[in-house]
């Protein structure tokens, strides 16, 4: 879409572009390269502009199990939270699309009140009822925290998904005579992998990164990697958590160089919820 | 009958974990020893009536900070498509909320020491994450209006930055308006970005309150007042979303 006046096309819109380039550079850029400045930083005192020693030895640190536990906790939590997400938000996503039943509008907003809620003061409540049925601290209460955000992100999108199908196929399996569930199985499931894919990352990448659920619900036994960076930050070392920062955008960095083209705009929005 | 299987699993978790405690929370901020009372109001209003103010100004001067970076990039965005700046925008969507408050308070500590737990540090760094959601639903509505209206304005020697103002922005009026609540109802509930950049001194944001009254005075009933406070002033998101849905 170039811009209709020729006049624009020339050396004023190349400067246009080079300046907007360098303004989103600076502003979306810089305090993420900040984050790698401090991570390598060894010794940096305040006034300097610039650490006074640079090194690797706060990324050594990631070799030990300080480091090493919360991660596999986290990837451990993050694998179940996404297969129990699936599993309920297939057939859920599949029934939203396809069928009309009494209650749907319901259970739709249901699916959406997790959203509109200010998230801590309930996270907050279910921590003490938690604490009565003798699972605050424990890894299934983190997993079932993260269930709720995680089965928000995968019904609507495995709804969107379901909804985006042509019925006319499965209806075509009708008039050959596969029952209801034959056809959901054989002609729609099939057709949906590359969308429940998506909707898996996006729960995975949820579950990984989520702080508030798990530092309430998780205290004391259960850190994952934010909540071990948000220990770290409190205790002055800000390398180390500049550190685990930088891994805990790995996953999401990876996600958008791989997959701009393949997400849609619906599940870019909920990546703004994470 | 296959609708009612499908639908059990999901919605018995999400009543256990969310709309359980969500009634939990109501019912606590209106008691105190087993007795109905408002005691509990009485205490947010004296003590934390101020943070109150604070944090509705943090998250309108954050929204503010977010539209006005926004809406000229997006206008700009929608006269010529430049695909780098169109991706460093989407960006901030991919990086985790405490990866975020970290950033922000470290990016500032060397230079302006103090100023992430400030009440503009936090503005800036709220508007910081919310750029890349701002910008892909304006985006989004800007190239939903019609290009033979922009056609006309440029024909009439309107320039970018007046096709912005005078087109684009009051055709995708609503859809600003629903993002804006949007926006403003998630910088208002931010917890981990405030608890990240660090305790100021004075004012606090209202999920650092509720954080500290539950967790470190284990003070649940004067908590769930506070967070039915901020229910309440989040409600305009809740009336969005019920409307997308009963449309």
């Amino acid at each position: 879409m170039s811009d209709g006046l020729p006049a624009r096309r020339g050396l004023g819109g190349l400067t246009a572009r080079i300046a907007a380039l360098a303004l989103a550079a600076c502003v979306i850029v810089g305090p993420l390269l900040s984050l790698v400045v401090w991570s390598l930083a060894e010794r940096w005192t305040y006034p300097a502009a610039w650490p006074q020693r640079l090194g690797f030895r706060y990324w050594s640190r990631m070799l030990t199990a300080d480091f090493l536990d919360p991660l596999k906790t986290g990837l451990g939590i993050a694998a179940v939270v996404t297969m129990a997400a699936l599993l309920c938000a297939v057939p859920l996503g599949y029934a939203l699309a396809r069928l009309r039943f009494p209650g749907r509008t319901l259970v739709l907003l249901a699916f959406l009140l997790p959203q509109a809620f200010p998230q801590l003061p309930v996270f907050a409540a279910a921590t003490r009822e938690f604490y009565r049925w003798g699972l605050a601290g424990t890894i299934t209460g983190v997993v079932l925290v993260h269930l709720v955000g995680g089965l928000v992100f995968a019904v609507w999108t495995m709804a969107a998904v379901f909804r985006a199908m042509d019925p006319a196929l499965e209806e075509a399996a009708h008039n050959l005579g596969a029952s209801a569930t034959r056809a959901f199985a054989t002609v729609a499931l099939p057709l949906a992998v590359p969308g429940i894919v998506a909707s898996a990352l996006l729960v995975f990448l949820y579950s990984l990164d989520e702080f508030t659920g798990t530092l309430l619900v998780g205290a004391p036994f259960v850190t994952t990697l934010p909540v071990y960076m948000y220990t770290a930050s409190q205790g002055y070392e800000l390398q180390i958590a500049s550190v685990t920062a930088l891994v805990l955008m790995a996953p999401g960095a990876i996600l958008l160089l791989l997959l701009e083209r393949v997400l849609r705009a619906e599940y870019l929005t909920f990546f703004g919820q994470i | 009958m296959g609708w009612a299987f499908a639908c059990a699993p999901p919605l018995a978790i999400l009543g256990f974990v969310f709309l359980w405690p969500v009634g939990v929370s109501l019912v606590a901020s209106l008691s105190r020893d087993g007795h109905w009372t408002l005691a509990n109001y009485e205490r947010v209003w004296r003590l934390y009536a101020r943070d109150v103010l604070y944090t509705v100004g943090v998250a309108a001067a954050g929204s503010a900070l977010t539209f006005a970076a926004v809406i000229p990039l997006c206008g700009w965005l929608r006269a010529r498509a430049f695909g780098p700046v169109e991706f460093l925008l989407k960006v901030p969507l991919f990086v985790p909320f405490v990866v975020v408050g970290h950033a922000l308070r470290v990016v500032w500590s060397p230079y302006v020491p103090g100023f992430a737990a400030s009440w503009l540090g936090i503005a800036v760094a709220l508007a910081w994450k919310h750029l890349g959601l701002a910008a892909l639903l304006l985006l989004g509505a800007f190239r939903g209006v019609d290009e033979s209206y922009l056609e006309a304005a440029r024909q009439l020697g309107s320039g970018t930055g007046r096709v912005t103002r005078d087109i684009l922005v009051p055709m995708a009026a609503p859809a600003l308006a629903v993002s804006a609540v949007l926006i403003f109802s998630s910088m208002l509930a931010s917890f981990s970005i405030p608890l990240m950049l660090g305790r100021g001194s004075g004012a606090q944001m209202l999920m650092i309150d509720v954080y500290y009254r539950f967790g470190q005075h284990g003070d649940f009933e004067t908590a769930s007042a506070l967070g039915v406070v901020s229910y309440v002033l989040a409600m305009g998101a809740a009336l969005v979303y019920v409307r997308r849905i009963t449309r």
